[in-house]
């Protein structure tokens, strides 16, 4: 019965999914990421408001600094210096100027947030959609048809707008730089919409990308910490190359395939499967396929459920096809997969391509 | 130092009755009434928030699936609701004559009426389980499978199987039974509180504890009876006589 | 004030012990069957404090976990789980029920010139289920524990194979030990104040405690509906809160934040209600605008209950919820800005005492302004949006939570300690855990502020390389604040069996507290007083007594 602290389920392996991305710049007063887009006001106003704040601290230090030395009590019977209970003017200015104060910030914060919430025609006919789940995140863009996994790609000075849909648990679209974040919930549709800038200099000869952190802000579980994604900032040009979409052609060599295969496999499949047979919330594809005499692959047996009922089994491509696109269909007869669901992945999201760069990948890992 | 403890006692008014004594940390009998009368309204005041929440949440979802809730109400039998009301305010009537009897000393009268109260409870929760037989008969709340839980691959709820349809082409037809069937039996389960409490001061009354100089509990007892009805007044139309 | 009652004059010989509400009556049962508020109030001193050691070691493992970004201690989901149980236990079982629990239970009724207070029984009764409620949540944590966030949020706390049901149910009984807390002090103050006693002469923490008391009881019952209605989801899926059933995720967070934001007044008011009363005795001072800080308790708790929105600014809320939320929450900072000028102004000119309660008050003032401000950063509704869910928010609730109510509960154990036990602390030692918790406590926290604002999310098990200096520094400063915290704990325990004998008036405080025998007997008072002077009012301090005391 106790298991709380067991060391199941183990965590990925591999390095974190924000590896080699460069930390933004800090702004001057060091508090925020450089701003990459146009919510200045955000900005505006935390400044404004932490210089009040760091006013009223002086003050208020500063009186109970010099009180505790200048009105120290001495003697044991030291009386009071004074007996004041009451003082209307300062009574009344430290109730009006904070109020001002107050509804300053607030008239400021209410404007700024307008700006936020309303969506330009501009973003609404860039509209991208990005659905989360748990763990990660996939980006459908609005004139192409394929998606990209844990990254997105946004032109720079274009206002874009991303339509928000979860398919299982709360989740938060947040990128620390764009100084937006809104709530994913199931059941429901948000959106939010900024304009991206540069906000480093170009240097070296390459496209000019410029990659963001996106991260999920809102507890949704076990990797909610991973559930991560990168906002590559890029020209025109570049974009329309779809560098997103640069999955290996039908005769690029099989290493290609693999690797792009193993690409996938860390954006939409480690969260669940390992590579070293370790358990996780779903089978492990160490062991999936074997080399025979020949060095031809072969797939091993396992015992599935179909329908309820257990049976044996060739593991084949077509049986790793269906598991894809219809994970129920056969289940792995073994606790706890047996009892744990697997995301459905559709052929719009991952294509018959994709799906052979996976069996590729699994096959590389045949011993 | 010693205990001053000089108790406060408040003589019986005949030989059926006991004596009161003041609990030791109140000065006067009236102090110690409205303490405890303070107090219960202030708990009363919480009983009311928590059927808020609920009252909350049917709203919510009747403003989002208004032809579910029209259609949900017709399932019910209203004549059974109302019976069930006149049945709680016909009690709430007795009980208010049993606090009556107690205040002025009559042991008898108020053992009568409380009697009475708690055979109204008893009627209200038959009403109930008449319909809640029918509920699931109907597939509309089915008792047996009601913590099976939920097949997200079939989209089927273990509970609702509505094979007479009559939920059919409105939409998620469960949750009108669903939140009808956590108001009405959290409300019934605070009838069978009630009763108890009221059986309680029963026997309190049969020993002779509760009489003019003292009827507290009686008292408060009724206060809570009373809301039990109120909530009630606020569920049935609600529930019953939407459509 | 003073009362026509003559201040305990002692009779009896130094060694011989008198008569006390501690020694009355021996024996397990004479405790587990109290009806004395004091026992009570030291029983719930006992359960809390252990509970805030156990929150507080679920701390120290996530700080630990934190010094590496990839997490140096557990997997995942043992960190998740880790950090919702420090969320849980502390805000449940400890900030929640301490202050009222135990020094409310302790001193309300002395203050007020009681025997006890009104009921007595539902007091032992509140006692039992706040320990039922831990026991509770013990065994949820053996049965696997949980990991959705002390907030529970739909969906993710329906789908999840854990233990929700049975930690849903400790906090509904928890709620209850709240809720008959709450009315009973309500009942006491209304029914069993003393002849003499009108409400402008009650001490200010009886305000604060009244002020909270109505929170707990109008509040909670909004908590306790919430938590049964999750548990009603995951046990007969009615839907309410699954998005797959038809349900709404959202409808669960303005259920839940309907009570947790009066929630955070009901810790904060008792903290606001001993600071009150530490920095008028330990200046020997009368509180600068009495009326003002009292009708301002009652102002932030009705106010409290229409700002649950500022929690939700990124969910999607309409035009109009965002305008009326953050227009009350900038609303709500007033009242208590005008306590925190008026306690300073209580101060000034005063005859300060630098002994350890007033120290701790001090700390609470410094740390309470930087926490408070910081709420008002979190109002503005664009600045929200960026920082919602990152450490900011989590430095901003540590240093009104942890280092302004904590501390408070701190420099009322220290100022009440001598009356409770008739024992006296190691005052050097006290002054030196006071600065470590201090400097520790600063150091863990102010770098979250840095880090969140630079866009670094809460409840992440592992981060971003570029945020992990601000992580060191804020664990090596958790590791401090621990130090300092066990140092605490070993010198309060410690005057239990070796602590100089306390003296009768050990401040020089006029309240009616401070008129009964130290420790008090077991009925409080010898005679009933009657109350004949002001609140606050230093001249009828017997200086001749606290003279005698001092030498």
């Amino acid at each position: 019965m106790i298991n709380f602290l067991t060391q199941e389920p183990q965590n990925p392996q591999e390095p974190p999914p924000w590896d080699g991305v460069a930390p933004p710049e800090i702004d001057t007063w060091g508090q925020l990421p450089k701003l990459a887009s146009d919510f200045h006001d955000v900005d505006g106003l935390f400044y404004f408001t932490y210089a009040v704040c760091i006013f009223f601290f002086v003050l208020i230090v500063g009186v109970l600094a010099y009180s505790m030395v200048a009105h120290r009590r001495k003697t044991w019977d030291q009386p009071a210096l004074s007996n004041f209970t009451h003082n209307t003017p300062l009574e009344v200015i430290w109730t009006v100027i904070p109020l001002i104060i107050v509804m300053i910030m607030f008239a400021w914060g209410f404007k700024g947030s307008l700006d936020m919430t309303t969506t330009p025609q501009a973003a609404k006919t860039n509209t991208y959609k990005a659905t989360a789940k748990q763990w990660n995140w996939t980006f459908t863009y609005p004139n192409h048809p394929t998606p990209s996994f844990g990254e997105v790609y946004v032109v720079a000075d274009k206002p874009v707008q991303f339509y928000l849909e979860s398919t299982d648990v709360l989740h938060a679209f947040y990128v620390p730089q764009m100084r937006v974040k809104r709530d994913v919930i199931p059941g429901r549709f948000q959106s939010v919409w900024f304009t991206p800038h540069f906000t480093r200099e170009h240097t070296g000869d390459g496209p000019r990308i410029e990659t963001m952190h996106l991260f999920c802000a809102e507890y949704c579980g076990q990797d909610h910490s991973r559930m991560y994604a990168k906002v590559h900032v890029v020209e025109q040009d570049y974009f329309d190359t779809a560098p997103w979409d640069q999955w290996p052609a039908d005769d690029a060599p099989l290493e290609d395939l693999v690797k792009a295969g193993e690409g996938l496999y860390k954006q939409q499949c480690i969260s669940c499967h390992s590579v070293d047979g370790s358990p996780g919330t779903g089978p492990s594809w160490k062991g999936l396929f074997t080399k025979d005499a020949n060095g031809e692959y072969v797939g091993r047996q396992r015992e599935v459920l179909v329908g309820g009922a257990p049976q044996t089994i060739t593991v084949d491509d077509a049986y790793i096809t269906e598991s894809i696109y219809d994970p129920e269909a056969k289940k792995v007869a073994e606790e706890p997969y047996v009892r744990n669901a697997m995301s459905v992945f559709k052929p719009d999201t991952i294509d018959e391509r994709r799906v052979k760069g996976l069996i590729a990948f699994m096959k590389s890992l045949a011993d | 130092m010693s205990h001053d403890h000089h108790s406060v006692v408040v003589p019986a008014p005949g030989p059926e009755f006991v004596p009161h004594e003041v609990a030791h940390h109140f000065n006067t009998p009236v102090q110690e009434f409205q303490s405890g009368k303070l107090g219960f309204w202030l708990f009363l005041a919480t009983e009311i928030l928590l059927f808020g929440g609920l009252f909350a949440a049917y709203f919510y979802y009747h403003e989002m699936y208004p032809e579910t809730f029209v259609q949900g109400g017709k399932q019910l039998d209203w004549k059974l609701g109302a019976l069930n009301t006149s049945v709680l305010l016909l009690s709430s009537w007795t009980m208010a004559m049993g606090v009556r009897s107690a205040q002025t000393s009559q042991k008898k009268k108020t053992l009568m009426f409380l009697g009475l109260t708690v055979l109204g409870a008893a009627i209200f929760m038959v009403i109930k389980y008449i319909e809640y037989s029918a509920k699931n008969e109907h597939g509309l709340i089915e008792f047996a499978h009601l913590f099976d839980g939920y097949n997200e691959a079939t989209g089927q709820l273990s509970w609702f199987t509505d094979h007479d349809g009559v939920m059919a082409g409105v939409p998620h037809g469960h949750m009108f039974f669903a939140i009808y069937l956590t108001m009405t039996a959290i409300h019934g389960l605070h009838v069978v509180i009630g009763a108890g409490l009221i059986i309680w001061v029963m026997f309190g009354t049969a020993k002779g504890r509760f009489h003019a100089g003292y009827f507290m509990p009686v008292d408060l007892v009724g206060l809570y009876w009373h809301l039990v009805d109120l909530i009630w007044i606020f569920l049935f139309p609600l529930l019953y006589l939407v459509p | 004030m003073t009362t026509q009652t003559p201040v305990i004059d002692a009779p009896t010989t130094p060694q011989a012990p008198r008569e006390d509400y501690l020694n009355c009556s021996k024996g397990f049962m004479s405790w587990a069957g109290t009806l004395d508020h004091k026992r009570i109030g030291l029983m719930y001193l006992v359960g809390v404090g252990i509970a805030f050691l156990c929150g507080g070691l679920f701390a120290l493992l996530v700080r630990l976990h934190l010094w590496e970004p990839e997490g140096m201690l557990f997997s995942n989901v043992d960190y998740n789980k880790i950090f919702t149980l420090h969320g849980a236990f502390m805000v449940f079982l400890f900030v929640i029920p301490a202050i009222p629990g135990s020094i409310g239970n302790m001193v309300l009724p002395l203050m007020v010139g009681a025997k006890d207070v009104a009921l007595p029984r539902l007091n032992l009764l509140s006692f039992y289920l706040w320990l039922s409620g831990a026991v509770l949540a013990t065994l949820a944590i053996i049965m696997g524990g949980f990991d959705t966030g002390w907030t529970f949020y739909a969906p993710y706390s329906i789908y999840t194979d854990q233990a929700v049901v049975t930690i849903g149910l400790a906090i509904f009984i928890l709620g209850f030990s709240s809720i008959f807390t709450g009315l009973n002090f309500i009942v006491t103050v209304h029914k069993l104040r003393a002849p003499g006693m009108t409400w402008f002469r009650l001490p200010l923490f009886v305000w604060a405690l009244y002020a909270t008391s109505i929170l707990q009881v109008l509040a909670t019952p909004v908590l306790g509906i919430t938590v049964l209605l999750v548990a009603f989801e995951r046990l007969y899926n009615i839907g309410i809160f699954d998005p797959r059933l038809g349900g709404d995720p959202v409808l669960f967070e303005h259920f839940f934040w309907f009570y947790s934001h009066p929630a955070v007044y009901i810790m904060v008011l008792p903290a606001f209600g001993i600071v009150s009363e530490l920095v008028s005795v330990h200046s020997r001072k009368p509180l600068f605008g009495y009326k003002l800080i009292a009708f301002s308790s009652l102002a932030i708790a009705i106010i409290s209950f229409l700002v649950w929105g500022h929690h939700m600014f990124t969910s999607g809320q309409s035009t109009y919820a965002m305008f009326a939320f953050s227009f009350l929450t900038f609303f709500v900072a007033i009242p208590t800005a005008i306590k925190e000028f008026s306690w300073v102004a209580t101060v000034w000119k005063g005859s300060v005492a630098l002994n350890s309660p007033m120290l701790y008050t001090l700390a609470f003032l410094v740390i309470f302004a930087i926490g408070g401000l910081t709420g008002v950063i979190l109002g503005a509704l664009n600045v929200d949006l960026h920082l919602h869910d990152t450490y900011f928010v989590v430095a901003h609730f540590h240093y009104v939570m942890m280092g302004s109510i904590a501390l408070a509960f701190f420099a009322g154990l220290h100022h009440w300690w001598p009356k409770m036990f008739g024992k006296m602390y190691n005052e050097a030692l006290a002054k030196v855990a006071c600065l470590i918790i201090f400097v520790g406590f600063n150091l863990t926290f102010l770098p979250q502020f840095i880090m969140g604002s630079r866009g670094m999310p809460r409840r992440y098990a592992s981060y971003v390389p570029e945020y992990a200096p601000y992580h060191q520094a804020s664990t090596i400063g958790a590791l401090i604040l621990g130090a300092g915290v066990a140092l605490m704990v070993f010198y309060l325990v410690s005057s239990l069996f070796t602590g100089k004998k306390a003296k009768e008036n050990q401040w020089g405080g006029v309240t009616l507290d401070w008129h009964t025998a130290t420790p008090p007997v077991h009925l409080n008072f010898d005679e009933e007083p009657k109350v004949i002077h002001e609140v606050y009012d230093y001249s009828t301090l017997d200086m001749e007594s606290l003279q005698r005391d001092a030498t």
